[in-house]
């Protein structure tokens, strides 16, 4: 300072210091609350006793590792080749009818109210007339997940369309473009955020019929799987199937997300996560 | 919605496609293997004469009730504070939206062990599934609120518990009614996936009360009604309509101020 | 010399389809833009100045008359007449670079031409360093230099402009309107600049940079005058003089009523 005392130095090094002790804390935050759970989870094992009905997290732990080597791999594959199978067609299925429907008004008027009211009979519904109609097979779920994720693309697709600003369709037919062009390069990239978010969804429903479905109306998968273990009272690999749904789940849910992220990366709003 | 100019075409094409099922089933003789319009009509008259159906869904609705309440119950506090609280919020996230991955119905195993069959495995499965959409919504709705209307509160001395009850959660509730109305449809698909799986898989002792999902399987198994299960396919989408219907007026009437 | 563009006898007539209202936004409109001058239009909110730019454009079409560009009658859109929307209208999922090369784009130029010819007109407008950034990462100065660039590097024959100025403060309007000026050709011979059909509300903009003033009226839209700005290029020395300042109180005058009329009528 200008008369003479020494100014205090220590604060100016002290802030970017507390800034990353801050960001440690919080990089913890996840792990701690996870740790808390399993904890508990503990606990609660310990006090009810019974091994069966609650199954201490160290035994899932090894049920797991017992399982990674051995059937898991198989029933993750067969689930992930049904999703994938059903969610193509449903998905694919649900984009051209929408795109279509934007395109061809009369088209529109007949296909939309039989959306709206095929849409309420959730995937569901249908196990039992695809149990009729497949037998036990793997062609249940994939056509649950066909169903389930034809709508939500459907619905965000045909939204996604109607939504693109005229403003700015007018704005290429000013710099000379041709129709095609204004649909693949300002009416398609215009509607892809909905398209993802749909697709999201799509995931998401899919994922639960597929569940569904492979629990009653199939042979093969982790939905099946988890009764298999269930008449054995295997309660322990049960609970290990659970988490590899829920894991699997949230990895692709993730992964849609992160990709959504990255298309939308123009957008100031688009990677909130209004889907959920 | 269905827009209005789309009725004609549409009921024409409609009523042509119904006809048309009808006639080529009959032509064709195969009304034992596949179901056609007619069918679908001579069992929902008698479903409903001998009272199976009406007992049937009353049970599926009782128990979506039911369950829908112990989901909001549970999901609105602990996602307001979550919403309102960041480092909680920030704790819990994963755990809830890994909780929430894993499908409803998965937890059936365990349920049945936990609860038994009388019909209390399905509402821990409907509890569970209604409970997510109130967590994340609720949530939602506590983040987003007006700070200065919490200030402002604090500033008149309200204390920390009464900022939440009187302030946080009546801001939050636009949010929270979206929510419920997630959670209801959510109930709704659960309880049929968790009775037809009961229904399916659980060969042994009572079954407890007969609910849709279990009177499908039944069907399917027992009688091998193909009418009757498009009957009940048609009454799941119908009721689900009206819950629908229902929820958003009840959303629109109890958040006259404006609503997400 | 004959008109670059030509209105005769324009009317046009909007009809809500929710109420089934009619509208007379212009009625019998007529005018002509010649070849290198800047032309702005002003009057009244609501006085059709928007509808008239549109007609231009190609956007829509007359009810009755014919609006004629080189003598033929305009039937669409086309990029000889460029257009700057108000909010810009830039593709937002387009970086800079992505949006000035979407005319040549369109026109089918090879991927080096395109290229080359934006990154020209990019560096022309001021924007060089910024090709990659997204249109919301900009400020609304720079989104409009992006809009112009844009309209630029299609090297039309007229610009349509409407209310491009609108959206930014006044130290950035008047900065742009320099700009604007500069690239248009204010300080350059008379045959270097372009036709040029300026929407604008605001009066002193409109004297500051044009040859001639198209005074509207509204309810229905129709000519109330054609000011001839007869003041010198280039401009820049001029913007506040004594001049200027007679021109902007006479077309002040002449639609200061109406204007006030709209202001409550809009509100209502």
């Amino acid at each position: 300072m200008k008369d003479g005392t020494p100014t205090a130095a220590a604060p100016r090094i002290d802030v970017p210091v507390a800034i990353t002790a801050a960001r440690v804390l919080r990089l913890l935050e996840v792990p701690a609350a996870l740790a808390v759970v399993v904890a508990l989870w503990q606990v609660v094992s310990v006090a009810v006793g019974n091994k069966t009905l609650v199954p201490p997290p160290s035994l899932v732990l090894t049920a797991w590792v017992e399982l990674v080597h051995g059937d898991l791999r198989d029933d993750v594959l067969a689930s992930l080749a049904h999703l994938a199978l059903g969610y193509a067609l449903g998905a694919g299925t649900g984009l051209a009818l929408a795109v279509l429907s934007a395109r061809f008004a009369m088209l529109e008027s007949i296909v939309d109210p039989f959306v709206e009211l095929l849409r309420p009979i959730s995937a569901i519904a249908w196990i039992p007339l695809a149990i009729l109609m497949f037998g036990i097979s793997a062609k249940v779920p994939v056509f649950l997940i066909f169903y389930a994720a034809l709508f939500p693309i459907f619905v965000n697709t045909v939204a996604g369309v109607k939504q693109v600003d005229p403003q700015l369709v007018r704005a290429a037919r000013a710099l000379g473009a041709s129709p095609r062009l204004i649909l693949t390069h300002v009416v398609m990239p215009s509607a892809l955020p909905f398209v993802l978010a749909g697709a999201r969804l799509s995931l998401g429903v899919a994922w639960m019929a597929m569940v569904a479905a492979e629990l009653t109306g199939s042979d093969a998968g982790l939905g099946w799987r988890l009764f298999w273990y269930q008449e054995f009272f295997a309660m322990n690999k049960v609970m290990a199937v659970i988490l590899t749904i829920g894991v699997l789940g949230f990895l692709l849910d993730t992964l849609l997300r992160g990709l959504q992220a990255r298309i939308t990366r123009w957008s100031p709003d688009a990677s909130r996560d209004d889907a959920r | 919605m269905i827009d209005r100019r789309a009725w004609l075409p549409f009921s024409v094409v409609a009523a042509a496609m119904v006809i048309a099922w009808q006639a080529g089933v009959v032509s064709m003789r195969q009304q034992a293997l596949v179901p056609y319009p007619v069918g679908v009509v001579e069992a929902a008259v008698r479903t409903v004469k001998d009272g199976s159906l009406l007992t049937a869904t009353a049970n599926s609705l009782v128990r979506v009730l039911v369950g829908f309440g112990i989901g909001a119950l549970f999901g609105i506090p602990l996602g307001v504070v979550m919403g309102f609280v960041r480092p909680v919020g920030r704790a819990l996230g994963p755990i809830v939206d890994s909780l929430r991955s894993i499908a409803p119905i998965a937890w059936i195993p365990m349920a049945l062990l936990w609860l038994g069959i009388r019909g209390n495995a399905a509402l821990f499965i409907v509890a569970y599934a209604a409970f997510f959409p109130f967590v994340i919504n609720a949530a939602q709705g506590a983040r987003l609120i007006d700070r200065n209307l919490v200030n402002a509160a604090r500033a008149l001395g309200a204390g920390r518990a009464l900022v939440l009850r009187a302030v946080v959660l009546p801001s939050a509730l636009p949010a929270i009614l979206a929510g419920a109305r997630i959670s209801m449809a959510f109930a709704w698909g659960s309880i049929i996936a968790a009775e037809l799986a009961m229904g399916i898989k659980v060969t042994s002792g009572t079954s407890g009360a007969v609910g849709l999902g279990q009177l499908m399987v039944s069907t399917l198994y027992v009688r091998r009604d193909v009418n009757a299960l498009v009957l009940y396919m048609i009454v799941i989408g119908v009721i689900s309509l009206f819950i629908d219907l229902a929820m958003r007026r009840l959303q629109r009437s109890l958040t006259p101020w404006g609503h997400s | 010399m004959n008109a670059k563009i030509e209105a005769r006898s324009v009317s046009k007539t909007y009809v809500s389809s929710r109420t089934g209202e009619r509208v007379e936004a212009l009625h019998d409109v007529s005018f002509s833009l010649q070849p290198h001058e800047f032309v702005s239009i002003v009057g009244p909110s609501g006085g059709g100045k928007s509808t008239l730019l549109s007609l231009v454009a190609g956007f829509v079409a007359p009810s009755a008359g014919e609006v004629l560009e080189d003598g033929a009658r305009i039937t669409g859109p086309d990029p000889r007449r460029g257009v700057v929307f108000q909010d810009y209208a830039l593709f937002p999922w387009r970086t800079v670079l992505g949006n000035v090369e979407f005319g040549p784009l369109a026109r089918g130029a090879s991927r080096e031409a395109m290229r080359a010819t934006a990154q020209r007109y990019i560096d022309l407008v001021g924007l060089a360093g910024f090709e990659q950034r997204y249109p919301h990462e900009l400020s609304g100065g720079m989104r409009q230099r992006c809009a112009l660039a844009r309209l630029l590097a299609n090297e039309p024959d007229v610009w349509l402009m409407d209310e491009p100025l609108a959206a930014v403060d006044l130290q950035t309007r008047n900065i742009l309107q320099d700009e604007l000026l500069r690239l248009w050709g204010d300080g350059e011979e008379r045959t270097q600049r372009r036709a040029v059909l300026f929407v604008t509300h605001g009066i002193d903009e409109a004297v500051y940079l044009s040859d001639r003033v198209l005074v509207l009226g509204r309810r229905p839209g129709r000519i109330k005058e054609v000011v001839t700005i007869d003041l010198p290029r280039p401009r820049t020395s001029l913007r506040n003089s004594a001049a200027a300042g007679r021109h902007i109180d006479f077309i002040w005058g002449l639609i200061r009523d109406e204007a006030t009329r709209a202001i409550v009528e809009e509100s209502a």
